[in-house]
């Protein structure tokens, strides 16, 4: 239950107006820390509600959680979204709710129950996702985001490809370890 | 219920709600940002232009009545932008190049507003309007001297104009169409040079039949 506990501190901490109006100042800390550490204070809350037989039950194979990660993920790469959660109170609400709640507790809870095969799938697509939001951000020659300006949306961009370079990296790394013979 | 059937079950629902959330996100997958989200509700609520008071490079005042009847097309701009604004001047010059001779001053009027009333006097509008073949008649460039009246235009409109500590400007551009009831119709992406002209020539053609 530690782990549920150090989980809701983040969490508290995240939502609190002053940080959450630091966090959201520059674009790429918005996108790229806010938005990953409230994804980790729900992976850190997830125990708890996988004590319920809810999880268990509904999520038994682990996919459909992958999938409501994937999609809650998704959502907020688009460029309209950032834009809305600084401007209504309510998308804001709904970020704070639906990044811990509905991408970080899914995503523990569907890590350890889905196949290797299917880890992989899924960080290929956001290796895919990350390369082709970063080229959006980068070469676009609008600007994307009214509350934000061009050269934090280049910034950005270059965030997304470094995450996008990490985590090949890391899919590379995977390939030569022996859980992938033992798949395979 | 079976395992399969729950896991099934639960994929679906997943999916469904990905999909509601999607497509209330961008109103129907059409609007992926808050600018494309923009235009899209003022396509829908056409807003009429406000009360106000233009102020041109020949130094005349007058309000909207003076265009009664006409279509008035409209750009928003200040003479000392360096980036976007001689590009937007330039393609509403192409598009007042394409409108039908007969048809300017009579059905249509371009319009070229300053949202910078302090540097924009009539006389930088003169020397500026010289750059682009504005005549000053079917084509003006005017002021709106009145801070609450240039906001209530901005605001209307949803034109965004962040100011920076340099006397510069940060804005959206775009080419604004107004009927001859003073309704916006058309919001044209301004770098569209022959589809703005396009629209332009369909109103004028659509009130000839």
């Amino acid at each position: 239950m530690k782990s549920f506990y150090y989980g809701s501190v983040l969490f508290i901490f995240l939502i609190l107006p002053p940080v959450a109006e630091l966090l959201e100042s520059v674009m790429i800390v918005h996108m790229h820390m806010q938005m990953p550490l409230l994804i980790i204070a729900g992976m850190l809350m997830a125990p708890l509600f996988q004590k319920n037989s809810f999880l268990r039950k509904w999520n038994e194979n682990g996919r459909p959680g992958i999938l409501l990660f994937m999609l809650t993920f998704s959502y907020w790469l688009l460029p309209r979204t950032m834009d809305e959660a600084l401007s209504s109170m309510w998308i804001e609400g709904f970020k704070f709710i639906s990044l811990p709640f509905l991408a970080g507790v899914p995503l523990r809870d569907s890590w350890t129950k889905v196949s290797n095969r299917t880890k992989r799938v899924v960080l290929i697509v956001i290796t895919l996702l990350s390369a082709l939001m970063g080229w959006i951000y980068i070469f676009s020659p609008n600007q994307l985001c009214n509350n934000y300006l061009i050269v934090e949306q280049v910034t950005l961009g270059w965030g997304f490809w470094t995450m996008g370079l990490c985590i090949s990296i890391y899919i590379v790394y995977d390939m030569f370890s022996e859980k992938w013979e033992e798949s395979y | 219920m079976n395992t399969i059937h729950r896991n099934l079950l639960s994929t679906t629902i997943v999916l469904l709600f990905g999909f509601g959330l999607f497509f209330t996100g961008t109103d129907g997958f059409k609007a992926f940002t808050a600018e494309e989200a923009r235009l899209l509700k003022l396509q829908e609520e056409k807003p009429e232009v406000p009360d106000l008071v233009l102020e041109d490079s020949k130094r005349s005042s007058y309000t909207w009545d003076e265009f009664q009847g006409k279509y008035v097309f409209i750009t928003f701009f200040y003479t000392a932008c360096t980036t976007v604004c001689p590009q937007l001047e330039t393609n509403m010059a192409k598009v007042y190049e394409q409108v039908p001779r007969e048809s300017l001053g009579e059905d249509i009027v371009f319009l070229s507003i300053s949202f910078a009333p302090d540097q924009d006097t009539p006389a930088a509008l003169t020397k500026y309007k010289a750059y682009f073949g504005s005549d000053g008649e079917t084509w003006r460039m005017a002021r709106i001297t009145d801070e609450g009246e240039l906001n209530a235009l901005l605001e209307a409109f949803g034109v965004i104009v962040i100011p920076d500590n340099n006397g510069n400007f940060t804005h959206n551009s775009a080419f604004y169409l107004v009927d001859r009831e003073g309704r916006l119709q058309e919001v044209l992406d301004y770098r569209d040079i022959d589809g703005a002209a396009a629209v332009v020539d369909s109103y004028l053609k659509m009130e000839a039949n």
